[in-house]
């Protein structure tokens, strides 16, 4: 009796301090895998985003000649209650079906920056816009729909249930996801400006659709965050696109390439951002802008705040790099308005 | 052989392992304060040693400590049966009996007996004069810093060496994803995987056990506090252990009794202030001459009791300790960087925190550390804010809401917000846009408050070949900084950071 209690003992010790002391072992282990894997099969980092899919999709401002003229480049809706918003400019983009493929997996990045404040001070994405469209990427027949972000204040658990998306997205059966730090991994960026490798979420090169979901803030850099920057969440080093942040964003954007960019305009952060906090610097717009295309949807979210697209570096950049298109007079613009 | 009887030990083991359990469920949700924050206080609020040391060096009564008269009442009728049933660090030990090792040994002399009760006079003296240095010795204290501090940091990184291994076999990844949504964060919280000083508590619990190999539950018998407090009181308890005149004198139960205290020149007779009632010498009597029965006479004094010479001894010692303790210049105590959790004030947290540690398990980023550098010996164990390891989130108050003696007091977030902890100094030799002239405005972004305690101010640079460009220069506004220093954990200079928050 006392003796097995003893050899218990010495098993959950030996079993503890292997444990412990195999971390360093594990890590290298990790590291030596990696360079396997990107030694072995450079396609995993390499596939361009989102080629795994046969509906017609405009992945990027190249492809539309592949779109029937008549769907806009881009939608703007204004006037109505954030389901309303959502619902009509996705019928009039093309529907959600364009950018889901039926039993697909879609994942949704919106910005819930930080747990400090409800939905109100616009520091995170509206959550019925956000519920909205879960709803619609079920309804156009996917098969699972994640939400996720990773806050810079505050845990994700605690971010999602403040900025009330969680309940929203849970209303309508989508999962809210923990990103998981281990499932970050080094990808290589080619041709790039000036961030040649980050750390990204490796789902997003799983997934058969990303949509972009930023709301549209004020930032003391690059003066507002909006599609491109929320593409920061899905990376672990982000301090490091700060210093030359036009280049670096834009080859992220490269890297990262939603199918469809929302940007949430019900509410506006005009100063104090991207963390907020004040109601003064709060301005109700009712707007949603819709597009494939991520540097179109910044360019128009840019003239809201009454700023032009050429105001922002990394429009420019995006735009001078055939990311996408910031010249909205050129643009197929589509506008509704839900009022009355 | 009447071996039939009811079996003590096994129900006592049973009672142990169930506490251990309880306790071990009990630090694990203080993380996320899943049960309530009373749930979390628990086991800080049953230690009368705690309670009595706290009341005395803060000059306070704290309601949620007088929890731990439950423990004084259930003592005053069975004895130390605390230290036999409920207590982590006692069931710990009981996994650690040594005892093939033990008796090819000279056994420890009884007069080690008195050290609890010279350590317990130490805390209690030093109490008096405001200091609580000692009390990490208290076995509570002791438990949860051994967890939070020491266990639940080096599993939490065993842990996630093992995600990050499984990570990398594709078939295992919805697995891995089900396991780390479910531990995370309860169980495994990420902002404390780098915890510092995590050898100290494991050092001190393979201490412990290694005692063990000198005598069984060495600790309890010779070195606890806690113990020597309940001891006091079993002299009075009123079940006592007793054996009749038919006894055999066998020496089994001599032989089976943990604490050594069942003494063969006394007729196998104990002494209640180190009996823990784990009824083993019941199970071993081959006849039925041992029994626990009410007895109102307090128990005699034993030989290895202290002395008064002894406790004056102790006196003197604890006196000059505590006046090289607090023997240090007048101005500028402790360092530049000492930052204490928001609603904690330096000099008062000396004297009121009773270094459970709670504050750290609950802390979410994993900004609350031990201090031991940072605040000297006196402070030792006490909880330091170190912004490098983990910034004070705007809108959390968990430190204070938990705290069982309010050394860190219950601010609202009102309250909180307006509390200043220290304030961002900007360190314009090492910060990037100062000292590199590259664009980095990442504190600025970081900043929480409403209005940014930090502002940019544009300067037009001019480049050797005649171009400008706008540099974006980091300023803190003093009057609005409430040194939560996220701006100095996110500063993406590497090492210490470019802006940091001193202590005011």
């Amino acid at each position: 009796m006392k003796e097995i209690s003893r050899r218990k003992a010495l098993k959950v010790i030996l079993a503890g301090s292997t444990a412990i002391a195999a971390t360093p072992l594990l890590a290298a282990c990790q590291r030596a895998a990696e360079d396997l894997t990107q030694g072995s099969s450079p396609s995993i980092t390499n596939t361009p985003f989102g080629a795994v899919t046969d509906t017609p999709v405009a992945e990027t401002p190249g492809d539309s000649t592949e779109v029937p003229a008549t769907l806009p480049d881009l939608v703007v809706a204004r006037n109505a209650e954030p389901e309303s918003l959502v619902q009509a400019a996705l019928t009039a983009i093309g529907g959600m079906e364009r950018f889901v493929p039926r039993g697909g997996w879609v994942i949704i990045k919106p910005n819930i920056c930080t747990c400090y404040y409800p939905y109100e001070y616009a520091t995170t994405t509206n959550p019925w816009v956000v519920g909205a469209l879960v709803k619609l990427c079920f309804e156009a027949g996917a098969g699972k729909v994640q939400v996720m972000d990773y806050p810079f204040g505050g845990s994700a658990d605690q971010a999602y249930q403040s900025s009330g998306i969680g309940e929203q997205v849970e209303a309508n059966g989508g999962e809210m996801v923990q990103m998981a730090y281990f499932k970050f991994k080094e990808v290589k960026i080619e041709n790039a400006l000036g961030l040649r490798s980050a750390e990204i979420y490796e789902d997003v090169f799983s997934a058969d659709t990303v949509i972009d979901v930023p709301i549209a803030k004020h930032h003391g850099m690059s003066r507002l965050t909006l599609g491109m920057k929320n593409l920061m969440g899905l990376i672990t080093n982000r301090e490091q696109i700060h210093r030359d942040f036009g280049n670096r964003l834009t080859d992220l954007a490269t890297k990262i390439r939603p199918k469809l960019t929302v940007v949430d305009a019900v509410r506006i952060l005009t100063d104090n951002g991207p963390t907020g906090g004040n109601l003064a610097d709060v301005k109700k717009l009712d707007t949603l802008i819709v597009s494939p295309d991520i540097v179109a949807a910044d360019s128009y979210a840019a003239t809201l705040f009454g700023l032009q697209p050429e105001d922002l570096d990394y429009i420019r950049v995006g735009a001078k790099s055939g990311l996408g298109r910031s010249d909205l007079g050129g643009l197929n613009i589509r506008e509704i308005n839900l009022a009355g | 052989m009447r071996g039939k009887a009811f079996n003590w030990s096994q129900l006592r083991k049973s009672v142990q392992l169930l506490f251990l359990v309880l306790w071990l469920v009990l630090w694990t949700t203080t993380a996320s304060i899943t049960w309530g924050v009373a749930a979390a206080r628990l086991p800080v609020e049953l230690s009368p040693l705690l309670a009595l040391a706290q009341a005395i060096a803060s000059r306070t009564l704290t309601v949620g400590m007088l929890l731990s008269l439950a423990i004084i009442g259930l003592t005053l009728v069975i004895g130390r049966a605390w230290c036999g049933w409920v207590c982590p660090i006692g069931t710990l030990l009981d996994f650690f009996p040594f005892r093939s090792r033990i008796k090819a040994r000279k056994p420890i002399s009884d007069s080690w007996r008195a050290g609890k009760y010279l350590i317990l006079t130490a805390i209690l003296l030093a109490a008096l004069f405001g200091n609580l240095t000692l009390i990490l010795l208290d076995p509570i204290t002791l438990w949860v810093r051994i967890m939070t501090g020491g266990i639940g940091p080096a599993l939490n990184t065993a842990f996630t060496g093992f995600e990050r291994l499984l990570s990398n076999i594709p078939w295992m990844n919805s697995t891995l994803m089900w396991l780390d949504q479910a531990l995370r964060p309860e169980i495994f919280p990420l902002g404390v995987v780098g915890a510092r000083y995590v050898w100290l508590p494991t050092l001190i619990l393979i201490g412990m056990i290694a005692l063990n190999i000198l005598a069984e539950r060495f600790w309890c018998r010779y070195l606890c506090p806690l113990g020597g407090l309940l001891g006091l009181i079993s002299r009075i308890a009123l079940f006592k252990r007793k054996v009749d005149g038919d006894c055999l004198a066998c020496t089994r139960c001599e032989s089976a009794c943990p604490t050594g205290t069942i003494d063969p020149d006394r007729g196998y007779a104990s002494d209640p202030a180190e009996c823990t009632l784990c009824m083993d010498c019941l199970r071993s009597c081959p006849t039925s001459h041992i029994k626990f029965s009410p007895d109102w006479r307090p128990s005699g004094k034993m030989v290895y009791d202290p002395g008064r010479r002894q406790v004056l001894l102790t006196g003197a010692i604890t006196l000059t300790g505590l006046a090289v303790l607090e023997t240090k210049p007048a101005e500028g105590k402790g360092s530049n960087f000492l930052l204490r959790p928001p609603g904690a004030e330096n000099e008062d947290l000396l004297s009121k925190c009773v270094r459970c540690g709670l504050c750290m398990r609950t802390c979410p980023t994993g900004a609350l550390q031990t201090s031991i550098s940072e605040s000297g010996l006196e402070g030792v164990f006490t909880p330091a804010f170190i912004p490098r390891t983990g910034y004070c989130l705007y809108t959390c108050n968990q430190c204070g809401s938990i705290c069982p003696v309010q050394a860190i007091l219950p601010l609202s977030l009102e309250e909180k917000h307006a509390w200043v902890i220290g304030e961002a100094f900007i360190d314009e030799n090492r910060c990037i846009p100062w000292a590199d002239g590259t664009t980095c405005i990442v504190c600025e972004e970081m900043c929480p408050l409403p209005e940014k305690a930090i502002t940019l101010e544009d300067r037009a640079i001019i480049n050797p070949d005649g171009s400008t460009f706008t540099l974006k220069l980091p300023h803190v506004n003093r009057n609005k900084c409430i040194g939560c220093g996220i701006c100095e954990y996110k500063c993406p200079r590497s090492g210490e950071s470019a802006i940091r928050v001193h202590r005011i």
